[in-house]
């Protein structure tokens, strides 16, 4: 029944995080919502499949959240050649690759999307693709005989997202674009949940509703800093120092680097704010809007 | 070497002058050679060329200098952007693509031209090296007219008989027919370009072909450094130096940091 008010889909961070559980499909967009990234890794969930790339996928890995990364690219971004959790990991046995590339994923989001099993595409035909992942089927086309892939629709039980201002009510406005793979995330995924940097009024909004990248996010979490370490357009540039700390950790021969690292930054913080008063307000200033 | 030019400088300045004016040049991330090639192209003699950093596209022709390499990564990008090519729509524009020109690496390259960026290992589920995945380079491999193979380094640990997996599909089984058999639009890769050599791929079987030895480097140490047997043609010539206008405009409007000397 309804109450007659509008409901506000302003959301607090510990009730959001609460929504994720163990062994969901989780996608994460760029520019990263790593506030949300360092809730799971603190409350420590496990069998997580993620859509993920760079530092976000290597910070869930090395926490152990990760059972499978549905994963176009592990690479980059962080000045080494592929992601060092991730690489050990997949090494090893402990984390399986949905192995994939940028068009494959995408079609795959776009069928879940349109409510499609799948969708066609080329891209990946000849490769060694589709036999390391099984799901996409080679299939030919009824319609001009040509061999292409099917890829299974892609459904995120949540997607996660960061953006620059949302009004209360859902409805989000990037800065200088959204990433490009977050709003294939966002009409994909059962839900989507979406932190910003401001929120705005609904009356801006309106103002200039062109400008709205996503229009009906099911939880919005105000997050300013919130994509720190990376960067969030218009706001702050990517904290470089402290993604080469991450990469020293992680190099550390002794073993102990990832899990201080994780530690230090990840679960000892236990809000958002907690996290920025331990970066401090010094280091949060010298990163410039530009 | 009679003009002083780092190996780097060399094949930026080959790969700039393979490029026409007119054409994308889409680069991904990682690869500071073609990032540094295509900006000077479209310094040189580029005026209609579009630079496609991760699906930012901008002509900066204009400017004095062309920043290298952050360009890429950075967000200020957009100060040179003029439209997005993926903001939720990467992909739905690929029919237009023959007129797009894109740079690849690789941790194994067959002498088919085709390319591993998955791992290596003969078992999957047990690699000996996972490498980074495979980006976005089969869709765009898969499409745009022609692109190329830059590579770090020239071992036998990279030129192998067989990729143990494939993630771009250059020449497949070899044969001129090789990618329409496949059903590939795309022109496939033209030059595989190596601290030691420039390699194209022979017309009819589609298989790697030296074309130019670097100054100070045999054919014969070429052969020794790949995994299996090159077309070599009778003359090799070599590799054609920068002329030093090329190298000048380099080094002081994109890579005056010195990151490629």
């Amino acid at each position: 029944m309804s109450s007659g008010v509008r409901t506000e889909r302003l959301c607090d961070e510990i009730d959001a995080a609460a929504t994720l559980a163990d062994g969901m499909t989780i996608a994460i967009g760029e520019p990263a919502p790593m506030a949300m990234v360092r809730h799971i890794i603190r409350r420590n969930l496990r069998n997580l499949t993620v859509i993920a790339s760079g530092l976000t996928l290597d910070l869930l890995v090395a926490a152990g959240c990760v059972k499978k990364a549905i994963s176009y690219y592990a690479g980059g971004g962080f000045g080494v050649p592929v992601a060092p959790a991730f690489r050990r990991a997949v090494e090893r046995g402990e984390v399986t690759v949905w192995e994939c590339e940028e068009g494959i994923l995408t079609s795959g989001l776009e069928a879940a999307g349109k409510g499609l099993p799948f969708l066609p595409w080329r891209g990946g035909v000849g490769t060694s693709l589709p036999e390391l992942n099984t799901d996409l089927k080679i299939i030919e086309d009824p319609i001009r005989g040509e061999t292409l892939l099917a890829v299974p629709a892609i459904k995120p039980d949540v997607t996660l997202l960061h953006a620059a201002t949302a009004d209360v009510y859902g409805n989000v406005q990037h800065h200088g674009g959204p990433g490009w793979l977050d709003l294939f995330l966002a009409r994909a995924a059962e839900r989507t949940i979406v932190q910003v940097e401001k929120i705005i009024s609904n009356e801006q909004v309106r103002a200039n509703a062109w400008a709205t990248t996503i229009g009906r996010a099911d939880a919005v979490l105000r997050m300013p800093w919130g994509a720190h370490p990376y960067y969030s357009r218009g706001y702050y540039l990517q904290d470089s120092a402290l993604l080469k700390d991450y990469v020293s950790a992680a190099e550390r021969d002794d073993g102990a680097g990832l899990p201080a690292f994780l530690g230090h930054y990840c679960r000892e913080p236990a809000t958002h704010a907690d996290y920025l008063e331990r970066i401090g307000i010094k280091r949060l200033l010298s990163l410039h809007e530009y | 070497m009679s003009i002083d030019c780092s190996v780097s400088e060399l094949l930026t300045c080959f790969l700039a002058r393979d490029l026409n004016d007119g054409e994308e040049l889409q680069v991904g991330v990682a690869l500071p050679i073609p990032e540094a090639a295509v900006r000077l192209a479209h310094l040189m003699h580029g005026p209609n060329m579009e630079l496609i950093f991760l699906g930012a596209r901008m002509n900066v022709h204009h400017l004095e200098r062309v920043p290298l390499p952050a360009f890429g990564w950075d967000n200020r990008v957009v100060r040179w952007t003029e439209s997005f090519s993926d903001r939720g729509h990467r992909f739905d524009q690929v029919k237009d693509w023959h007129r797009r020109v894109f740079f690849i690496g690789g941790i194994q390259v067959d002498p088919f031209g085709n390319t591993n960026l998955i791992g290596v290992g003969e078992d999957y589920s047990r690699l000996k090296f996972r490498g980074p995945g495979s980006v976005g380079t089969p869709t765009l491999t898969t499409h745009v007219g022609r692109y190329y193979i830059v590579l770090n380094s020239h071992s036998p640990r990279i030129f192998v008989p067989k990729c143990d997996f494939i993630s771009t599909v250059g020449w497949g089984q070899g044969g001129a027919d090789a990618r329409t058999r496949l059903g590939l639009p795309g022109g496939g890769p033209k030059y595989c370009v190596t601290p030691l050599c420039i390699m194209d791929f022979s017309e009819d079987e589609k298989r790697m072909r030296l074309r130019s030895v670097h100054p100070g480097v045999s054919v014969a140490d070429v052969q020794r450094q790949t995994g299996f047997p090159l077309l070599i043609p009778d003359e090799v010539p070599t590799t054609p130096l920068p002329t030093s206008r090329e190298l000048d405009v380099l080094r002081s409007r994109v890579d005056w940091v010195g990151a490629l000397r």
